[in-house]
């Protein structure tokens, strides 16, 4: 671990005031609710942040991930209101009508609070008007009173006790923090609407970050003359219902050799592939995304089975396992039979394999999509700025480490791959996609790789799947 | 002095206080409702009666609904109170109260 995290960092200070000023406001705006939907459930989501320091980037992040989370376990009911305040100088807060029984509302909010990784962060009321002074303490639905951060006691009582000094309480806020989205992110277990809906967000988020070097976006198709965004548009709609079957095949998957949960889906990839060609009139938009996607997708189906809620690096080594003979057995004996009797033209990855031993991306599988959490998660969660700043510094960090098969492909020379290097250094040196100059490098390389014909594809398949699990963790 | 208006402050959250403040008789008068009034009852009121002096509030009835409030928060909802029953927008004199 390089630096420690601080997840209070560029917060700013409230006064006690503005805490008790905060609180009267939402007991308005709950009652306001209360009488506007007088039959339903209100419910009120916020965090409880130990000291002056109520709300920052990370803090929002935080919020983020766990109401996303919320939102998806409501999903049976039918949501009338939703309001969300990130930016509130007291904190994060959300706020939501429901039309469903209070009593299995509450319960619901109990357990997000008592499963959820970060749930002991969470503060969650319900309140009905039907109900007025109706209470619901955990310990009549059968739970036990919420605990201390630090110890695990009673939290009431170390409160009143004052047992622990604010840096403890604050620590423990840093270290849940930490082993949610840095050590080891962990990744809850979503439904398949959601899964597949992030996927299909993630392929659409990567076409439409802007300006990308030499790729196709909205301002430019850059070095792919053959195509634009719309097909990209087109493509990622048609490949929705795939990344269902991925999903599936890895939640039902029984055997005890994961190689075969690859061969299970591989149907549907080549399906998938067809699809894409229909979807855009036979332009390769996605092939790297349906190959590496969707063993991405398997690969988290089967680690999240059962309602659990895996470590990314479950999930990485699931995805290693699954894929551990596609280079030894399949892409060397290709290779060799291709070589041999000459009857099939090699793909890029196979040719590149046999004139410069490059691996791409079966070699990026094997190890288990390693730049996705040292590079891709990491950039993503610690930038800052807009979405499509983040999302446009997530691309170079990732487009700098590691040897993308279309880049050497479309340049001829595994050497552009050092060259690269300099212009990510460069890109970084002026601030990233944060600055307007930035931006402008990004412009002028856009430039560049037109010019030269080169086309990052790779990188850009690691950009998707960075978005994906950016979505199911909460960081976007 | 006597208050302008009947104000309001704080809410019934676990761990606050709503203190109401009305047109009084002679007095402060307190009428207070509170789990723990039995060891921080006197407490309770005599945090809220220092801040109503503090503003030169005389003749007034307080109704109190502690939830388990600490000082700090009773200090501050009290104040809140009488800033608003005195219909003053300044900020108020924190050094002084």
């Amino acid at each position: 671990m390089s630096e420690r995290v601080d997840v209070f960092k560029n917060g700013r200070a409230v006064s006690l005031e503005a805490v008790l000023e905060n609180r009267e406001w939402r007991v308005a705006k709950q009652e306001k609710l209360e009488a506007t939907f007088k039959e339903e459930t209100v419910v009120a989501v916020k965090l409880n942040m130990p000291g002056a320091i109520k709300n920052s980037p990370a803090i929002q992040q935080l919020f983020q991930a766990g109401w996303q989370l919320f939102l998806a376990e409501l999903s049976t009911w039918e949501i009338r209101h939703l309001e969300v305040f990130s930016k509130r100088p007291t904190g994060p807060e959300g706020f939501l009508v429901v039309t469903g029984d209070l009593t299995a509302i509450k319960k619901k909010a109990i357990a997000f609070e008592e499963q959820f990784f970060m749930g002991r962060l969470f503060d969650i009321d319900t309140m009905a008007k039907t109900a007025p002074d109706y209470q619901l303490s955990r310990r009549e639905l059968g739970f036990a009173p919420r605990t201390c951060l630090v110890c695990d006691d009673d939290a009431k009582a170390c409160a009143k006790a004052r047992r622990h000094d604010l840096a403890a309480v604050q620590e423990a806020v840093n270290r849940i923090y930490e082993e949610y989205f840095v050590i080891d992110p962990v990744i809850p277990a979503w439904n398949e609407e959601m899964v597949k809906k992030a996927a299909t967000f993630a392929c659409l988020a990567e076409a439409v970050t802007a300006p990308k070097p030499g790729l196709v976006d909205p301002l430019s198709t850059g070095a792919h003359a053959d195509m634009d965004v719309y097909d990209f548009i087109d493509s990622s709609l048609a490949l929705e219902n795939y990344f269902g079957l991925c999903l599936d095949a890895g939640r039902h998957f029984r055997g005890s050799q994961l190689s075969h949960l690859l061969t299970a889906i591989r149907p549907s990839g080549r399906r998938a592939e067809e699809l894409m060609y229909l979807a855009t009139n036979g332009v390769n938009t996605h092939k790297g995304t349906i190959f590496t996607l969707g063993i991405l997708i398997a690969a988290y189906g089967y680690a999240s089975r059962n309602q659990q809620s895996p470590s990314l690096s479950f999930v990485q080594s699931v995805v290693s396992q699954m894929t551990s003979q596609l280079l030894d057995d399949e892409l060397a004996k290709t290779v060799a039979q291709a070589d041999s009797q000459g009857n099939r033209a090699l793909t890029a990855g196979e040719q590149q394999y046999r004139d410069f031993q490059l691996t791409g991306v079966r070699g990026e599988v094997v190890n288990g999509l390693q730049p996705l959490a040292t590079v891709g998660l990491k950039t993503l969660r610690e930038s800052r700025g807009s979405r499509n700043e983040r999302l446009l510094n997530t691309f170079m960090a990732l487009s700098g480490s590691i040897v993308d098969s279309t880049l050497v492909k479309r340049a001829g020379d595994p050497k552009v791959t050092a060259e690269l290097a300099d212009w990510v250094a460069q890109f970084n040196r002026l601030g990233g996609a944060n600055t307007e100059a930035g931006m402008r490098y990004l412009k002028e390389l856009d430039q560049t790789f037109v010019a030269r014909n080169l086309s990052m594809g790779g990188a850009a398949d690691y950009l998707v799947l960075t978005a994906f699990l950016g979505r199911l963790t909460g960081l976007l | 002095m006597e208050i302008k208006q009947t104000a309001l402050a704080g809410t019934l959250e676990s761990s606050d206080i709503q203190i109401m403040l009305s047109q009084g008789e002679k007095g402060i008068h307190f009428d207070l409702t509170s789990d723990v009034k039995k060891q921080f009852g006197e407490d309770i009121m005599a945090t809220i009666q220092s801040v109503l002096q503090a503003y030169d509030i005389e003749n007034v009835l307080v109704k109190v609904v502690d939830k388990g409030a600490l000082t700090p928060v009773i200090k501050a909802r009290a104040i809140a109170v009488a800033q608003r029953a005195l219909d003053l927008k300044d900020e108020p004199n924190w050094e002084v109260l």
